[in-house]
């Protein structure tokens, strides 16, 4: 089940408790990229998602760029996975990296891989650097858990 | 397609394939699908050298009256903040941040645009670049919330607009007298301006009316069939020239006083 919205850039309501939750720990991930590097973008999006929905994300990527997509849930017994699509809607290969602990400090987030992207993570980041510019879709699926407000955000280098 | 509406799935359960109607109703925010000009100019380096400074402009004015028109405008300088700050040109970051908090000023915004604006000035003296990326889309995103703040939501989309049309015209100016094939493919973005004309539809009637903002949809229409090619193909130098003299005519009339 994909849940959808249309997102905007105005007008948005001052952020709830679990958003501001879910905006920290993805920060706490993202840290790791940063310390390798990458830029992280002020952005994010944020909603929620009941076990086995997902929703579809566009993004706009440059070939010769890397980016990190990195998601968080604010509950955390969730599970979030994330995957990133071409514009065909073609799955596209990607470093998996999902966690319930903060990276440790300075640590490079290629070298800590998760084996499992569906163990019980209430974070995770998918690594990628696409080939060709133009338009990617990033898909954020709740796959075990409660009902659990995200946020998802992007680095690049 | 034959199997359009299907969905493949991959060995772990994910799915391999997403049909176009998904891809349809994916989310689109703007400032999350709509890449900073930082990024542009980011891959831009992957694959040559630029000059930086060779990009940057004559100052523009900032006595702008109307306010569709200072909002592309301060999407424009941000660009130029990026540029200033690949040339790792100090000087030129504080005179464009500079310029950047007279135009917020003339629009009334808050003294945490102001804040970020000595941010800018202080990055820049100390020559931390890589924080003043990250400064910089703070800046903008923070004249977008003041927008919002004011009721003047729309004219947040006219800043991101006026980012990418200036983006655009840098990268694809150095690209014109630099050519290679992996450097003009960088200009294919077919679906940032197809939000951007999205949005621009969306602006309330008012805004719509603005002489600049009503000559902006045809053009933008000529610049997204020049961005729009399959991922195969590689845009010619005549190409590339044609996407600049498209963006520099826009930039032209955005800065123009009337």
């Amino acid at each position: 089940m994909v849940a959808l919205s249309l997102g905007a850039a105005t007008g948005r309501a001052a952020d709830t408790d679990a958003e501001v939750t879910a905006h920290q720990s993805v920060l706490d991930l993202a840290g790791a990229f940063t310390n390798d590097g990458f830029k992280l973008r002020d952005g994010n999006y944020k909603g929620t998602l009941k076990a086995g929905e997902s929703v579809l994300v566009q993004v706009n990527l440059y070939a010769g760029n890397q980016y990190w997509f990195s998601v968080a849930a604010a509950e955390p017994k969730s599970s979030v996975s994330i995957n990133v699509y071409d514009e065909s809607g073609k799955l596209m290969n990607s470093e998996a990296f999902t966690t319930t602990t903060a990276p440790a400090t300075g640590a490079t987030p290629a070298l800590q891989p998760s084996a499992d992207p569906y163990a019980n993570k209430n974070r995770a980041a998918a690594g990628f650097a696409p080939d060709t510019s133009g338009p990617y879709y990033v898909r954020i699926t709740e796959t075990a858990g409660d009902a659990a407000t995200f946020c998802l955000i992007y680095s690049y280098k | 397609m034959a199997l359009a509406g299907l969905r493949a799935w991959a060995a772990d359960g994910v799915p391999s394939q997403l049909p176009p109607d998904t891809l349809a109703k994916a989310v689109k925010q703007d400032d999350f699908t709509i890449p900073t000009a930082g990024e542009l100019l980011a891959a831009l380096n992957k694959v040559g050298k630029p000059n930086w400074q060779a990009q940057y402009r004559p100052p523009i004015p900032t006595a702008y009256t109307s306010r569709p028109q200072i909002a592309l405008n301060l999407g424009g300088l941000i660009a130029d903040g990026y540029i200033a700050v690949e040339a790792e040109d100090s000087q030129q970051v504080k005179n464009i941040g500079k310029d950047i908090m007279t135009l917020a000023r003339t629009l009334g915004i808050s003294e945490n645009v102001l804040r970020r604006g000595r941010s800018i000035e202080d990055f820049a003296e100390n020559n931390e670049w890589s924080t003043l990326k990250e400064e910089l889309e703070a800046t903008q995103n923070e004249v977008k919330l003041a927008m919002d703040e004011q009721h003047d939501e729309e004219l947040t989309t006219l800043v991101t607009l006026g980012g990418w049309i200036r983006g655009t015209e840098a990268v694809s100016g150095w690209i014109a007298t630099n050519y290679s094939g992996d450097a003009a493919k960088l200009l294919r973005q077919p679906a940032i301006v197809e939000l951007l004309r999205m949005r621009l539809e969306g602006l309330p009637a008012r805004t719509q009316e603005d002489p600049l903002v009503k000559g902006l949809d045809g053009r933008l229409k000529t610049l997204q069939d020049m961005v729009t090619f399959p991922p195969d193909q590689i845009p010619t130098q005549g190409d590339v020239k044609k996407i600049n003299v498209a963006a520099a005519d826009l930039i032209t009339t955005i800065t123009a006083k009337r």
